[in-house]
């Protein structure tokens, strides 16, 4: 029997926008979640972090809502919203005490619509300012803060859109205009490159009548231009790359990467359960081995990146005890990625075991559930998969894992990037 | 630019209020004293359950700091009747994965699991809770994890400055001045024994409890639990009051010197409040307008208006004991004067003039709402039926919670405010480029201003 049964009704506007209302009532709290088609994939060359900073003026007033107003309403309603920009998308959302719905949706439509009118130099310049901060204090200010620029570039060829981050380069950052905010609103801010998840307590019927008095009327946009750079990529690096950071950190840390379905492939289900089986929980192979056995971590970190353009990016790290060098831990690593071959069926079992719970923990929340109805309808066009996607990762079988550990751990196809204390090479 | 078809410059009015009950919890107690409290919760067939001990680092002696924590981590060391592997296999084929976290007041050991898997998981709890047996090797092996994340956070700068401000705002012996984890000297002597002994002491049904929440038959359960936790026993004894006192009276400005940094982590505090104040709702109002939302006035002037920041909070540490109040925010190195200029004037200014009716009210109405936003999950639940125990509040806290925010005025938020935020007696604790940014901070003249090298 699924373990899930979230019920999911499916629209979709005149205008293009799809919407997926789903009904919970077991608490008068309602999500409203929107997933745009752009991300920093998007972004062309000379504007890396634009789609980022984009999602910030996307907070500062539309038309008819001044600036700070948009929180204001929203936290005085008693709600919680944010967002968040990715390789591939951007999401908008909020959870809300459940009559305040209208609000939410009244709020998300008028900067869907209506946001470019409110745009002013002086919001721009002070926005740059904050995300300027967010990049020192997130990445430049922090401990190996930087790796994902150094393991992008490593993975991924400098025509590939996910060659940079999501954050961008400080110069980028800087040279962002609001003639860039106009183009880019006009070009990807459009329903029909959007999905709107209603998740809660609330009457569809109404509801839909509302999504829609509120977003009917916003114009269908044009087809989206192609991706910059370009998407197509080999399934494999072809080599070992790698790469020594000494930095101001305090202990030796390897990461390895390796290019791998990407996440709307069949494939991917075997890149999930491999990193489950490699590194979630302390009965897992990385754990046991580096960190309990050998004793030469301190931690170990393994995840499949849920990317959709060409590959997408399987991650771990091992951060090593003091005194432990980096050669120590790649071999570790190595010798455990080579060993994932002989996976048994009771690994396995744990694995989707450890998944399926955290899989049922993470749409407790009409939030969290809101956004990952919004992801399937976004990538597969089935929000309803959500229901089924444990009988997925659930088919994996060792067999499964062995081929997926030839065609993709080996050391043809791998980028290893390490850290070292400075002044201890 | 396209023209609306209706007129969208007005909010939409909010449709008719649904009720929210707090869910019901069954309480009983165990012969052995142990406080139980049950809460079904069956929208999703998963279970919380999580055991909360009278455990936390402020009852460590400051010569073995970080002992609870340490003990806590080490749990997963085995039990007499598995190695660490075979229990850690035994919790994860079934798809439970088990939490030990301890703060100043308590250890709270939690697992999560479909509700079908219940039965195993508490066993297995249990079995973790009652006969760890913490064999030499892997006791050592959790303590120089231990030692390991303190040389990390030796190299954050957050946690830099976060462990500063705690030991500048408060007197020597006063354990909040430690990190709760403790430090390379207390923990490196460490041994089984020691944790042995902290948990005869102090991992005892009396003084205990156990909150489970989620999708399971109460009935049922009483008898399960009564099979893994009734052959323990002990109670805690209570221990010796330490009063919370602060290192200087008058402000201070302390930089930490980082140099080259390209920001400064600042924290501004002072010894705060108990959690049982009888100004807790006031506070958490006051706390709201200054820095405890986003659109506080901290975060509206520091991020919205000046771009200095990428956010800024305020905070009450509330506590058994008076935990500290602090802001805190990353700033670029060259406006790290600005900031905390801004930063005092906010807080001079709320002290001084006292909130405004609307603020009051904005403020109100935000904590009064988001509070079931975060009573979705059986673990969310858990943990706040587990503060019941921990803080010893009410049966009925939670089902006036609400009324009792609603009853908070704009006179008794002002009132509570200048109690507890005292802007002439903070320390300012700076970790940044001293050199950049000493002359600016002194020409403030807030205080006596001195520079400490990064250990």
């Amino acid at each position: 029997m699924a373990v899930l049964s979230i019920p999911v009704e499916r629209y979709e506007l005149d205008n293009g926008l799809r919407v997926s209302l789903s009904v919970d009532k077991t608490t008068p709290v309602v999500a409203v979640n929107l997933w745009y088609g752009v991300g920093s994939r998007n972004e062309r060359e000379g504007r890396t972090g634009f789609a980022h900073l984009f999602e910030h003026m996307m907070f500062q007033g539309s038309e008819h809502v001044a600036k700070n107003r948009h929180f204001e309403l929203v936290e005085r309603a008693g709600g919680s919203l944010n967002a968040s920009t990715w390789f591939d998308r951007t999401n908008y959302f909020e959870t809300v005490p459940s009559h305040h719905l209208e609000l939410a949706l009244w709020l998300e439509s008028d900067r869907m619509g209506w946001m470019l009118p409110a745009m002013t130099q002086e919001k721009l310049d002070n926005q740059r300012d904050v995300v300027m901060n967010e990049r020192r204090q997130r990445y430049d200010n922090q401990p190996y803060g930087d790796w994902d620029e150094y393991m992008q570039a490593m993975v991924f060829p400098d025509t590939h859109p996910y060659h940079h981050t999501v954050i961008g380069s400080m110069d980028d950052i800087a040279a962002a205009t609001l003639e860039d905010i106009g183009d880019f609103f006009e070009t990807f801010y459009i329903p029909n490159n959007a999905v709107l998840t209603v998740c809660g307590d609330f009457d569809p019927e109404s509801a839909l009548g509302l999504v829609e008095r509120y977003f009917g009327e916003i114009p269908r946009g044009e087809d989206l231009p192609p991706l910059p750079g370009d998407p197509t990529l080999e399934p494999s690096i072809g080599r070992t790359v790698r790469e020594v950071v000494e930095a101001e950190v305090p202990l030796t840390r390897v990461y390895m990467a390796a290019r791998v379905p990407p996440y709307t492939d069949e494939g991917f289900y075997a890149a999930e359960v491999a990193a489950s089986v490699l590194g979630t929980g302390r009965a897992s192979r990385l754990y046991r081995s580096l960190v309990r056995d050998r004793r030469i971590a301190k931690d170990v970190v393994t995840f499949a990146f849920p990317l959709t353009t060409g590959s997408s990016m399987f991650m771990l790290w091992a951060t090593g005890l003091p005194s432990v060098t980096p050669d120590e831990l790649e071999t570790a690593l190595d010798e455990e990625l080579q060993d994932l071959v002989t996976v048994s069926e009771e690994e396995v079992a744990r694995a989707v075991a450890m998944t399926e719970t955290q899989f049922v923990r993470g749409v407790e929340q009409v939030g969290d559930r809101a956004d990952m109805l919004s992801m399937f309808d976004r990538y597969f066009d089935d929000p309803a998969r959500l229901n089924s996607e444990v009988d997925r990762l659930r088919a994996v079988s060792p067999g499964d894992l062995k081929l997926f550990t030839e065609a993709f751990l080996g050391t043809d196809n791998r980028a290893v990037l390490a850290y070292v204390p400075k002044g201890a090479a | 630019m396209m023209a609306a078809s209706f007129d969208r410059s007005e909010a939409p009015v909010p449709g008719p209020i649904r009720r929210f009950d707090f869910p019901r919890v069954t309480e009983s107690r165990m012969a052995n004293g142990l406080d139980l409290r049950i809460v079904r919760a069956a929208r999703f067939p998963i279970v919380t359950a999580m055991l909360i001990l009278d455990a936390g680092e402020w009852a460590v002696d400051s010569t073995q700091a970080g002992l609870a924590v340490l003990a806590g981590d080490a749990l997963e060391g085995g039990t007499a009747r598995r190695s660490a592997t075979e229990l850690a296999e035994a919790l994860e084929g079934i798809g439970a994965g088990l939490g030990v976290t301890t703060g100043w007041d308590a250890t709270t050991v939690a697992v999560s699991c479909l509700a079908e898997r219940l039965g195993e998981a508490l066993a297995l709890m249990a079995e973790v809770v009652l006969e760890p047996t913490f064999p030499a090797e892997e006791f050592d092996r959790v303590r120089d994890q231990r030692l390991a994340a303190i040389q990390q956070r030796a190299m954050n700068p957050s946690t830099v400055a976060g462990d500063h401000a705690a030991r500048f705002i408060h007197a020597d012996g006063v354990p909040f001045g430690r990190p709760v984890a403790g430090t390379e000297e207390t923990i490196e002597p460490l041994s089984g024994d020691d944790a042995r002994s902290w948990l005869g002491e102090r991992y005892c049904p009396g003084g205990s409890g156990l909150v489970i929440v989620g999708d399971i038959d109460g009935g049922e359960l009483e008898t399960l639990v009564e099979g893994c936790f009734g052959a323990w026993s002990g109670t805690v004894e209570p221990s010796d009051p330490v009063a919370v006192t602060p290192r200087h009276e008058r402000r201070r400005v302390e930089i930490v010197h980082r140099p080259g940094a390209v920001q400064s982590e600042i924290r501004m505090g002072h010894v705060g409040v108990s959690k049982v104040t009888p100004d807790y709702f006031s506070l958490l109002v006051y706390n709201t307008i200054l820095g405890g939302s986003f659109t506080s006035r901290l975060n509206l002037n520091l991020r919205e208006k000046h771009g200095f920041t990428y956010g800024v909070r305020s905070h009450f540490g509330f506590r058994r004991n008076a935990g500290p109040f602090g802001i805190s925010m990353a700033v670029e190195t060259a406006v790290t004067a600005d900031a905390v200029r801004e930063a005092m004037f906010e807080v001079e200014t709320l002290v001084n003039d006292g909130a405004s009716a609307d603020e009051v009210d904005a403020a109100r109405d935000y904590i009064v709402g988001i509070f079931p936003l975060r009573l979705e999950t059986t673990s969310q639940l858990a943990s706040r039926v587990g503060e019941l125990i921990i803080y010893g509040l009410p049966d009925d806290y939670h089902a006036t919670y609400r009324d009792r925010l609603r009853a908070v005025t704009q006179k008794e938020t002002t009132e509570a405010g200048r109690r507890h935020v005292r802007p002439e007696e903070m320390s300012i604790v700076v970790v940044g480029d001293a050199d950049e940014i000493r002359a600016p901070l002194e020409a403030l003249e807030l205080g006596p201003v001195e520079v400490h090298e990064l250990a």
